[in-house]
């Protein structure tokens, strides 16, 4: 009895010491929060209390979403690539925000994080379930399209008149990549708390200025998805505290 | 050290022996339904891990949704209300309430419940198909059972005690709900002419492929894409709503705001929800008239008529059937797609090929206290 009581506690012990001992390979977790925003505000919708950005009335916001893709962390030359790395980011919560979290990154510390505003066109062109790519979901238009990147919904009014407004920008050629460099003292203990704006009014507000009456609504014309793709690329901007 | 051995093979044995010994008192386990596919374009799907899909659940089930014991005056089953030939619909505007009267809702078809929205009910207030099951039951307008009375009478019947021993070894509400549940999720429509032309095996006539493409496209008429823009709602291969948080649910403009009903509101109490309905699968749409929530349309050509020329505004209508329309000057008065007829004839076609004659037929399906089961 006592041989086999002295054994079982020998095991243990080795056994709890492979279990708890730290491992050679240090490792980050990340978590990405994304705030969405109307210029420098939470994202409020369903009210009528934004101004169309390039001509009269007001509009509300029903919906706004959008796919981030193929995202992945470097630190110098060592790079991770989240495989499936399929999100969409949808703020219809309370806090108007939308968090990733990837844990045991194989990086001691990340210094940039990069992804696309939109899907591959590998994955576009494909029906299969992928990550929160969904064939079957409100993001496909059809198997012969695709998917939506963005999607903004709403409706414009002006005066007593209300009219709607419908944004679906896709197409393999308008996936825009975003690339965020870390300061240096972002990470502590093996972990990054990154947040991150995303800023509705920059897609009608950038490169090209837009006027939701006379542009209410962009689905398939390939120029105005363009427009708005090179609008949508300076969405996304970080907010290091 | 050879003692060490000993007891660990005593001790191994006690074990073994004790599992066996309580595998028999806690009677047979169920078998897994074995072979269980459905088409990868259905996408994922969840069975909650407390209620596995078994032969036994899924028998039990059967028996279950067929016999009127699961009312309180045992003249009302769930396939009263719910007819296999009519992809489980009753073919009726409103269901029929038991004092007499009618239910405020239409039935619903109940296929392929394991995609698409995970609410169910026309406003969504159950939450799984194991949460729904209780609520016919305990209806007083529906099947008026009480619960407790429901399990006396069951644990008299030998076939039932055989039965729910086998599939989840004991009598309970609950254990009902899950076999019920089990039942449901096997009710999968995968081999209409559409499924078969998705995977190679049939051609669509000229009209059904029009009819596809139509029902498949939000009209753009900047680039003259025309369009029935079924596909904002209707998912493609599905035809159902979405599963995501609550997309499976829209305003597609039956009444104005002073007639509006609550809908999914009555859940959510968010008034951007009201008069939000579950966007119901289209599949075997042409045997399940009368359509909608109150049954109010006969046939498809009229709901086809309300999507193309009769919509009703109100604030909370989906900006994406206002948006949308093939007609590139301005209405007057009317809302909707303004498609030509020959496009409405081709989307109607199209509708007509998601019809599953081996569904609507199955025997595995049917009740099983009748002819052979
Ligand atoms: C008196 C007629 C009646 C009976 C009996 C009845 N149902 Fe129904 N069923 C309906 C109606 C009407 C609806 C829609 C009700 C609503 O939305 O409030 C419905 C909806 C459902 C749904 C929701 C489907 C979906 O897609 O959301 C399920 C599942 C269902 N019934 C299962 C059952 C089961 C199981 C039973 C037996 C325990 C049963 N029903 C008995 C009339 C009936
Ligand atoms: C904006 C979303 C939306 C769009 C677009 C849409 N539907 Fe629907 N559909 C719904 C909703 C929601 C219901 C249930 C409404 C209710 O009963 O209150 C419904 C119900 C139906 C029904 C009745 C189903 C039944 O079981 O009673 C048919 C048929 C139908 N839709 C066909 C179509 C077709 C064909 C198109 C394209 C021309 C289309 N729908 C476009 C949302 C939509």
């Amino acid at each position: 009895m006592r041989i086999w009581m002295t054994g079982l506690a020998i095991l243990l012990v080795i056994g709890g010491a492979l279990f708890f001992a730290p491992s050679p390979q240090r490792t980050t977790s990340i978590t990405l929060t994304f705030h969405a925003k109307m210029g420098d505000d939470p994202l409020v919708f369903d009210e009528f209390l934004y101004e169309n950005p390039g001509g009269p009335g007001t509009f509300r916001v029903r919906d706004f979403r959008l796919y981030l893709s193929n995202l992945t962390l470097s630190q110098g030359e060592a790079l991770f690539a989240e495989p499936d790395s399929y999100h969409l980011l949808r703020f219809d919560n309370p806090e108007t925000t939308h968090s990733i979290r990837l844990n045991d990154i194989p990086l001691r510390n990340i210094d940039h994080v990069r992804f696309l505003i939109g899907v591959d066109p590998d994955a576009n062109g494909s029906i299969q379930a992928r990550g929160d790519l969904d064939p079957n979901s409100q993001m496909a238009w059809n198997w012969e399209v695709g998917y939506k990147f963005v999607v903004m919904e709403g409706t414009l009014r002006i005066g007593e008149e209300v009219s709607p407004l419908v944004y679906h920008v896709g197409f393999s050629e308008n996936a825009r990549e975003v690339d965020i460099q870390l300061p240096p003292d972002i990470g502590s203990d093996g972990n990054v708390d990154l947040h991150v704006n995303v800023d509705v009014a920059k897609l009608f507000d950038g490169p090209s200025q837009i006027d939701l009456q006379k542009l209410s609504s962009v689905k398939f014309n390939r120029e105005d998805a363009a427009m708005l793709a090179d609008n949508y690329e300076a969405m996304i901007t970080p907010s290091f505290k | 050290m050879l003692r060490v051995f000993l007891t660990a093979a005593v001790a191994g044995v006690i074990a073994a022996t004790t599992w066996v010994i309580w595998d028999r008192v806690r009677g047979p386990t169920a078998t897994p339904i074995a072979g269980f596919s459905a088409p990868f374009v259905f996408g994922r799907f969840a069975v909650p891990p407390d209620n596995p899909l078994t032969e036994e659940a899924f028998a039990l089930g059967r028996h279950l949704f067929y016999d009127p014991i699961l009312s309180g005056n045992n003249q009302v089953s769930c396939a009263t209300c719910h007819v296999q030939a009519l992809a489980f619909t009753d073919g009726l505007a409103k269901s029929p309430a038991l004092p007499g009267g009618e239910l405020e809702f239409s039935s619903m078809s109940l296929t392929n419940l394991l995609w698409g929205q995970e609410r169910f009910f026309w406003d969504g207030r159950a939450t799984s198909l194991e949460a729904q099951a209780l609520m016919p039951i305990q209806h007083p307008d529906e099947m008026d059972q009480d619960l407790g009375e429901l399990v006396t009478e069951l644990q008299a019947s030998r076939d039932y005690r055989r039965m729910f021993r086998k599939a989840y070894g004991e009598i309970s509400a609950e254990n009902v709900t899950r076999a019920l549940s089990t039942f449901m999720r096997m009710l999968i429509s995968s081999d209409s002419k559409y499924d078969r032309f998705l995977r190679g095996k049939a051609r669509l006539s000229e009209q059904e492929e029009h009819g596809r493409k139509l029902f498949m496209a939000h009209p753009d008429t900047k680039v003259s894409l025309r369009g029935g823009n079924c596909i904002d709602c209707h998912s493609q291969f599905l035809t159902s709503g979405f599963r995501d948080a609550l997309d499976g649910f829209s305003n597609n403009g039956l009444d104005s705001d002073g007639d509006l009903p609550d809908g999914l509101m009555a859940v959510t109490g968010n008034p951007a929800h009201k008069g939000f309905f579950k966007v119901p699968t289209l599949r075997n749409i042409a045997v399940t008239a009368p359509y909608m929530h109150d049954g109010r349309f006969e046939t498809l050509e009229e709901v086809m008529d309300h999507y193309n020329d009769g919509i009703v505004v109100s604030d909370t209508l989906s900006p994406l059937i206002l948006e949308a329309d093939n007609a590139p000057e301005a209405g007057q008065g009317t809302v909707g797609l303004r498609m030509t007829p020959d496009e409405v004839q081709s989307i109607i076609a199209f509708l007509h090929t998601l019809t599953d004659e081996d569904f609507l037929t199955n025997t595995q399906f049917s009740n099983p206290f009748e002819g052979d089961s």
